[in-house]
């Protein structure tokens, strides 16, 4: 079983029985798409909720495009699109104070970006674990499903 | 301004700069703390997002993170970094050696830390400001005890909407007798990059 690390707008496809794993996510969000049948995974880890109207640099930094790619990238794999389950977490906002209300919440805007993006490509999300204001990690086993966010005040979720 | 086109002078310019903001900062700090501070010499990173929780040791490393906005004529992020054992060693020479108990961190503590974080911001953006000719004035502070990548990527955004590559103006700074160190970061605006160089005279490579 490998490890396998997502950074900032990254994205991997890994097949069972290795590990999708996504470290520190604040405002990010950790998007991971999963094939029960073909048990294949992917783990997107978005910055930004929209690349509509934007259109420049890597579409791996924005929720909806990043989905679309894992998307494309496991049906190239050999799953299903209509197999695919969703999970995500992150899209907190780490700094709460006057100087979080200057600036659009991120997370949230993320958070709202994914769920969109999802509901689209009619694709269910099956377990979430966002907002609040602490950072996840967040690791996917492709053999499984098994969504487990960490984080250091709530210790370690399966989702 | 795409960062990528930025020359080898204008690298040098900011470095320039923040170099004698990181001073002042400094200074403030070996005043507040009652021990000696020094600076390395700031470093202007211009990297992919994904390296940039590897500066400050990785990005599940715990940290406390204090964040300022900087608000005035040139806009953009302030965080200062402390290792966890950093940041309690900080607290002790300021309370006198008084820790919390169970890893918790006490109100006084948080206090604490953001003054710590506050005259660092300040007298680095007064510093700076004094510099280009603009007024500078750090946000009220915000603190976080978390995961470095989770506390770093607040300051990306911005930049993130622009560009595919972070630029951070960093430096490390340390107090010799009890290896206290931390992280500095000025994360500007990419709009307002574009105004520093200008008025530092160094627009053009």
């Amino acid at each position: 079983m490998k490890k396998i690390s997502v950074g900032i707008a990254d994205l991997r496809i890994a097949q069972s029985p290795n590990v999708l794993i996504s470290y520190g996510l604040g405002s990010c969000v950790g998007v991971a798409l999963h094939d029960p049948f073909e048990k294949i995974g992917g783990l997107a880890h978005v910055m930004l909720p929209t690349a509509s109207g934007i259109r420049t640099g890597d579409p791996l930094k924005y929720a909806d495009s990043a989905i679309e790619m894992i998307v494309v990238r496991m049906v190239d794999a050999g799953c299903a699109r209509g197999a695919l389950l969703a999970k995500m977490a992150g899209g907190a906002d780490m700094f709460l104070c006057s100087a979080s209300d200057v600036r659009p919440k991120i997370g949230e805007r993320n958070v709202e970006a994914v769920r969109a993006k999802l509901k689209e490509l009619r694709i269910p999300l099956v377990a979430e674990d966002v907002g609040g204001n602490y950072g996840r990690t967040v690791e996917l086993e492709t053999a499984t499903g098994v969504f487990t966010v960490r984080s250091v005040r709530l210790g370690s979720k399966r989702l | 301004m795409r960062l990528v086109a930025l020359s080898h002078r204008q690298v040098d310019a900011l470095r320039e700069v923040s170099n004698i903001g990181v001073g002042h900062a400094a200074t403030a700090l070996s005043q507040l703390i009652g021990r000696q501070v020094s600076m390395r010499v700031p470093k202007v990173n211009i990297i992919p997002f994904s390296e940039v929780p590897k500066i400050v040791g990785g990005a599940e490393l715990l940290v406390i993170g204090i964040y300022f906005q900087v608000l005035g004529d040139v806009t953009g992020d302030i965080l200062v970094v402390f290792p966890e054992d950093s940041a309690r060693a900080l607290i002790g020479l300021l309370v006198n050696g008084k820790f919390d108990k169970n890893g918790e961190w006490s109100e006084t503590a948080i206090s604490s830390l953001n003054e710590i974080g506050n005259i660092l911001a300040s007298s680095y953006l007064n510093a700076l400001g004094t510099l280009l000719g603009v007024t500078l004035i750090p946000s009220v502070p915000s603190l976080a005890y978390d995961m470095a990548g989770a506390i770093l990527d607040t300051v990306l955004i911005e930049q993130s909407r622009v560009g595919d590559l972070a630029l951070l103006i960093e430096t490390e700074f340390f107090e010799t007798k009890r290896s206290l160190r931390g992280h500095f970061f000025l994360v500007p605006d990419p709009a307002s990059l574009a105004l520093i160089l200008d008025r530092i005279g160094a627009r053009r490579g």
